[in-house]
């Protein structure tokens, strides 16, 4: 795991998009950064010093944003990168021809730079709730400097 | 009456013999009323029996495999060049000796020994296993030790020592062997990508004993010497965990084993004039390997086996040197001894009696 790999894309320079954590530290269901992608850990088994070398725990993780399975062996002395996730609510007021979506954000402005998530399911679900003219609330989760839609919530008809 | 029965039975039993006489060795042991003399006491091997016997006829054949020079050969093919009729060109050509050992000698003292042997070029050919490899490289970080054959596993493996054998390695060493070898890996990937090198196992080994740069390394003699070391089965050991961890650092290391047998090989075919001679302390895939590659020429010229395998369950480890004469990898005319003895008693013995003993005598009459 080394830090040259990473871009930090982000132009903003308030928070840090990783921290540290100890390998050894890190557990099932926890976030890890697996070759740049900001991941969520499915599977963590550690080998034990030995003839290999140094513990090492080996890590089984999906790429939160991809849901590819990414996996790695890292010494369980050594630091990884665990991405800050972050998930907020927006409520949906409309989507375009071109698939992106307006959502209403706390202080009454708009943000529209987000697309459609790529899911089939939760993209069928959003654009036949919004089609009945139901109220819907999406949950976007952010990582490393990439949004997407990931849930949906419905919190009751017109 | 009871004179003829008895007649009959007393020629039974004492069956008129053939003489040996003349025809076999007697068998006559050491007397240690000559004092304690170690050449005399190594040369009454031979006369003694059984596997000191085979180890004496094992001394014979190795010096046979020293001594001889192309200059031995009275019949000349007459399609070899005018340089390898050339007299002191004949005098020049040597056997060329393939060495091959399995790991557990080189984590036992016997590393010591193959040391001595690449330091003053004494071999051509190394053929090993990962094990082979590495224990010598952590050797030269820290230490092996002795122990029992008899101490507990659950207790060894809390404490964090590993057994092989009667001797003890804390893990703690490959440790420090993984710290010393994942830069150099990350350096070869570099040097892949950067320089097109296409690296083989005996090119790694190169590297690595360059790379370790310690007078009690062997490899680092093998990369001095410029005595190609080859492993077939580099990823069978610490050295491939080593591997397998780095591909998830940082993936891309290739190490192509084609390249390899071509070279392994290569160096029995092209070894004509010269005649081959294998010593193989133990079984597995150096013997096999060497004799495999000696096949090529149709067959070894000489061969010294040192193992304790045994050839009723049919293996490789366990033939004698006639079961590879069936598979033309040694020839019918080929002097072949087997010892059946640990290597570590019978190695250091051969070696004394062999090239230690030449070597000194080379160094005698030039002083």
């Amino acid at each position: 795991m080394s830090d040259e790999e990473h871009h930090f894309e982000s132009s903003d320079a308030g928070a840090s998009k990783t921290y540290p954590q100890q390998a050894g530290t890190i557990r099932k269901n926890g976030y890890i950064v697996i070759k740049g992608r900001p991941c969520k850990v499915v599977e963590v088994s550690t080998s034990k010093t030995g003839k290999h070398g140094h513990a090492k725990c080996h890590f089984v993780a999906i790429d939160i944003f991809t849901s590819k399975k990414l996996e790695d062996i890292v010494p369980s002395s050594h630091n990884c990168d665990v991405p800050h996730v972050n998930r907020t609510d927006y409520q949906l007021i409309d989507i375009s021809e071109d698939g992106y979506v307006s959502l209403l954000t706390d202080n009454g402005s708009t943000k529209d730079d987000l697309k459609l998530p790529t899911d089939d399911t939760l993209l069928q679900q959003i654009k036949s709730g919004f089609d009945d003219g139901k109220d819907l609330v999406v949950s976007v989760m952010s990582a490393m400097g990439e949004e997407q839609i990931n849930a949906l919530k419905d919190i009751g008809p017109k | 009456m009871e004179d003829r029965v008895f007649s009959s039975v007393h020629s039974t039993v004492f069956k008129e013999s053939e003489s040996l006489e003349g025809k076999c060795d007697k068998i006559q042991g050491y007397d240690f009323n000559q004092g304690v003399n170690y050449p005399k006491l190594m040369r009454s091997m031979l006369t003694t029996g059984f596997q000191a016997s085979n180890l004496g006829e094992a001394i014979d054949v190795v010096n046979q495999m020293l001594d001889w020079r192309l200059a031995d050969e009275t019949i000349v093919s007459e399609d070899c060049s005018a340089e390898e009729k050339d007299p002191s060109y004949r005098e020049s050509v040597k056997c060329k000796i393939f060495l091959g050992f399995t790991s557990n000698l080189v984590s036992s003292g016997v590393r010591d020994t193959i040391r001595y042997l690449v330091q003053h070029h004494m071999v051509d050919v190394i053929v090993t296993t990962t094990g082979g490899v590495e224990e010598d490289l952590i050797k030269c970080l820290a230490p092996t030790f002795k122990g029992d054959f008899s101490l507990p596993g659950a207790y060894l493996r809390s404490k964090g020592l590993n057994r092989i054998g009667n001797l003890l390695v804390p893990n703690d060493n490959y440790c420090k062997f993984e710290d010393w070898i994942i830069p150099i890996f990350d350096e070869m990937l570099k040097e892949q990508k950067e320089e097109n090198v296409l690296w083989t196992p005996s090119k790694l080994l190169a590297r690595l004993g360059k790379e370790i740069n310690n007078e009690s390394s062997y490899l680092y003699w093998a990369y001095k010497m410029n005595i190609p070391v080859f492993c077939p089965g580099l990823t069978d050991g610490s050295l491939g965990d080593m591997l397998y961890f780095h591909s998830f650092r940082t993936s891309g290391l290739i190490i192509d084993v084609v390249q390899d047998i071509r070279a392994m090989n290569g160096e029995a075919v092209h070894a004509t004039p010269r005649k081959t001679g294998m010593i193989i302390l133990g079984g597995g895939l150096p013997k096999h390997h060497i004799c495999n590659a000696n096949m090529m020429r149709n067959g070894a010229d000489y061969a010294v086996f040192i193992n304790t395998g045994q050839e009723f369950d049919g293996s490789d480890s366990g033939a004698r040197p006639d079961e590879a004469v069936s598979w033309g990898k040694i020839r019918g005319s080929a002097k072949t001894v087997k010892v059946y003895c640990d290597a570590t008693i019978a190695f250091p013995l051969l070696v004394a009696e062999t090239f230690a003993t030449k070597r000194d005598q080379t160094c005698e009459s030039k002083t």
